[in-house]
């Protein structure tokens, strides 16, 4: 067991180091202040409410495009980019089992996910003032667990694709938003549904409206529990995934 | 954990045992079966004969489609195989921001070596790859022939049984080339089994013991390049020999079995087929001694790795 604990975790503090350094920081930073710039406009209104910022802000900024594009830039990175580099095959020239190597780029690119989404719903709550301040902490789990479902997602793009960015780009953009807004029951296979479920869920209990804008009868929310439960098989169904491609796949 | 385990004493070094590799329709590597002991196996084909694949096989980077590849008895397919397994890949590509220094010390790790025997080691392979001194630098900076080295020195670090070059010696300086030849014959008096893939047939001619030439995914031939071109028989042995009454040898020599023409050159010196080289010279050694012909140059013309190679894909029907 030490003998590959040791280098799983050189080699995912390597690729966080080198990950931290990659062009993905600064789109993320250009991102979040963009995103910073809309939430500080949107404070400044009158008579505003905790209800609206998850209905103006939380929702269509964080939600749907922050998250997932965060989760992104690093999870397709960590093994595509080493192809795309050239530079994996020297992790697949020394005697680490595959399923470490892809632990370990898995750990960094999760971690440094997490940072940048509670990093900046952190901020984007801030700056919200009050408003933000009362979903800070209710909303964080689902910030969690969707980064998880999303990194895992992606992770299998970059195991699978050498162009996994553009794809899971498209798909982030295009595929989430669109089946996630569809109606009836065909926004279940997106997990961006799952995630605006764990926060209608948690703001319910904050006295918001359980559907926060969306007509009842169209979105048809599971409960929190539910999506919980869903996101986390995503998440493990998505690593094995990943994991047996990852195995078996001949990136010579 | 301050070094890796030591790795039980091998049976063979690497071994192909029916190995055929098909990309969808498409034939890589087909129906090979060779084993590679300890000395400098010299790995030479045209582009597209199978080199590249047959490289990727053995450092278990691809899987065979058909057959075994064993590196130390072990499938080269697993993590424990890599271990006996240095690979030199051909690309230019490193973690550009790091210093080689960092990189070597990186790979000996994941190699499993402890935090001081890692760069114990790191010190030693910059060291007899001559970037010692140079390896501070952080890699993007570095010319082709550094990189190359440190390429080297990567492969290296784990002390393996069986060392894969890619190219080893492209963009090297001649002073360079010298080098780091003298180092892959030190290795292998060392006991190292090498396989090296290259393009500069000239550079075969100095550094092989072996020569395997491959062509359209099989081996054509493998053995050490005099045993080779003894095989081609439909290509007689070219031999210049310069004497003192080279008419009078010539005439000798046609009444040689083992001699199928001679050809009396401009400059005095005789160009003879030789279809049985052993033969040959036991004959020319007797004249000399018996006739007191006076031999001043004897050279064979066409048996360095480039003519042997035209002749084996000629004969492969490869132009």
């Amino acid at each position: 067991m030490s003998d590959t604990l040791s280098p799983f975790l050189l080699l995912a503090w390597v690729s966080l180091r080198r990950a931290v350094r990659s062009r993905q920081t600064v789109v993320c930073a250009l991102l979040l202040a963009f995103a910073s710039l809309a939430v500080a406009a949107w404070s400044l209104r009158h008579g505003r409410s905790t209800q609206e910022f998850v209905e103006q802000i939380v929702l269509p900024i964080y939600v749907s495009f922050l998250l997932p594009m965060f989760s992104l830039c690093y999870a397709t990175a960590s093994i595509a980019g080493d192809r795309e580099e050239q530079t994996l095959v020297y992790l697949l020239a020394t005697p680490l089992p595959r399923p470490i190597v892809f632990a370990a780029k898995f750990t960094a690119a999760f971690c440094l996910a997490l940072l940048w989404t509670l990093g900046a719903w952190a901020v984007l709550t801030l700056l919200a003032g009050a408003d933000g301040k009362a979903v800070f902490r209710p909303f964080c789990p689902a910030v969690f667990w969707s980064t998880l479902a999303y990194v895992s997602l992606f992770h299998l793009f970059s195991v699978m694709l050498r162009r996994a960015t553009i794809v899971g780009f498209v798909y982030a953009l295009f595929l989430e938003t669109f089946l996630g807004n569809m109606p009836g029951i065909v926004k279940r296979v997106a997990i961006s549904f799952y995630t605006q479920c764990l926060i209608l869920d948690a703001g319910t209990k904050l006295g918001l409206s359980p559907t926060a804008g969306h007509e009842p009868a169209l979105f048809l929310p599971v409960s929190g529990h539910t999506a919980w439960i869903v996101l986390c098989l995503i998440s493990a169904a998505l690593v094995a995934a990943s994991l047996w491609v990852f195995s078996r796949a001949e990136y010579a | 954990m301050s070094t890796p385990a030591p790795v039980a004493a091998i049976p063979a070094v690497a071994e192909f045992a029916g190995v055929s590799k098909w990309y969808g329709p498409v034939i890589g590597v087909n129906d090979v079966t060779l084993r590679l002991g300890s000395g400098i196996t010299g790995l030479v084909g045209p582009n597209g004969a199978g080199k590249s694949t047959m490289i990727k096989l053995m450092t278990g980077q691809l899987r065979p489609s058909l057959g075994h590849v064993r590196v130390g008895g072990l499938s080269a397919w697993s993590a424990a195989a890599k271990s006996h397994v240095g690979y030199c890949p051909d690309v230019d590509a490193f973690y550009e921001e790091m210093s080689g220094r960092a990189m070597v010390r990186l790979l000996a790790r994941l190699h499993g070596f402890g935090r001081r025997a890692a760069a114990r080691r790191t010190e030693e392979v910059l060291d007899q790859v001559g970037m010692a001194a140079r390896a501070d630098r952080p890699l993007g900076s570095y010319s082709k022939g550094m990189r190359q080295r440190i390429k080297l020195a990567q492969a290296l670090v784990h002390d393996p049984h069986l060392i894969v070059l890619d190219e080893p010696l492209g963009g090297v300086d001649p002073i360079g080339r010298v080098e780091l030849v003298e180092l892959f014959r030190q290795l292998a008096a060392q006991g190292k089994a090498i396989l090296i893939s290259s393009h500069v047939l000239e550079e075969m001619d100095k550094l092989a013991d072996r020569i395997l030439f491959i062509c359209h995914g099989r081996i054509l031939a493998s053995g050490t390049l005099a045993q080779i071109r003894e095989m081609l028989q439909e290509h007689p042995l070219q031999v210049r020999v310069g004497a003192d009454r080279p008419r009078e040898l010539a005439a000798r020599l046609l009444a040689c079995e083992s001699v199928r023409g001679v050809e009396l050159e401009p400059g005095g010196a005789l160009l003879v087929q030789v279809s049985r080289p052993k033969s040959f010279f036991a004959a020319l050694a007797g004249l000399v001694v018996d006739e007191a012909f006076e031999v001043h140059r004897l050279q064979v013309s066409d048996a360095s790795t480039q003519a042997v190679f035209h002749y084996l894909m000629d004969r492969a029907g490869h132009v």
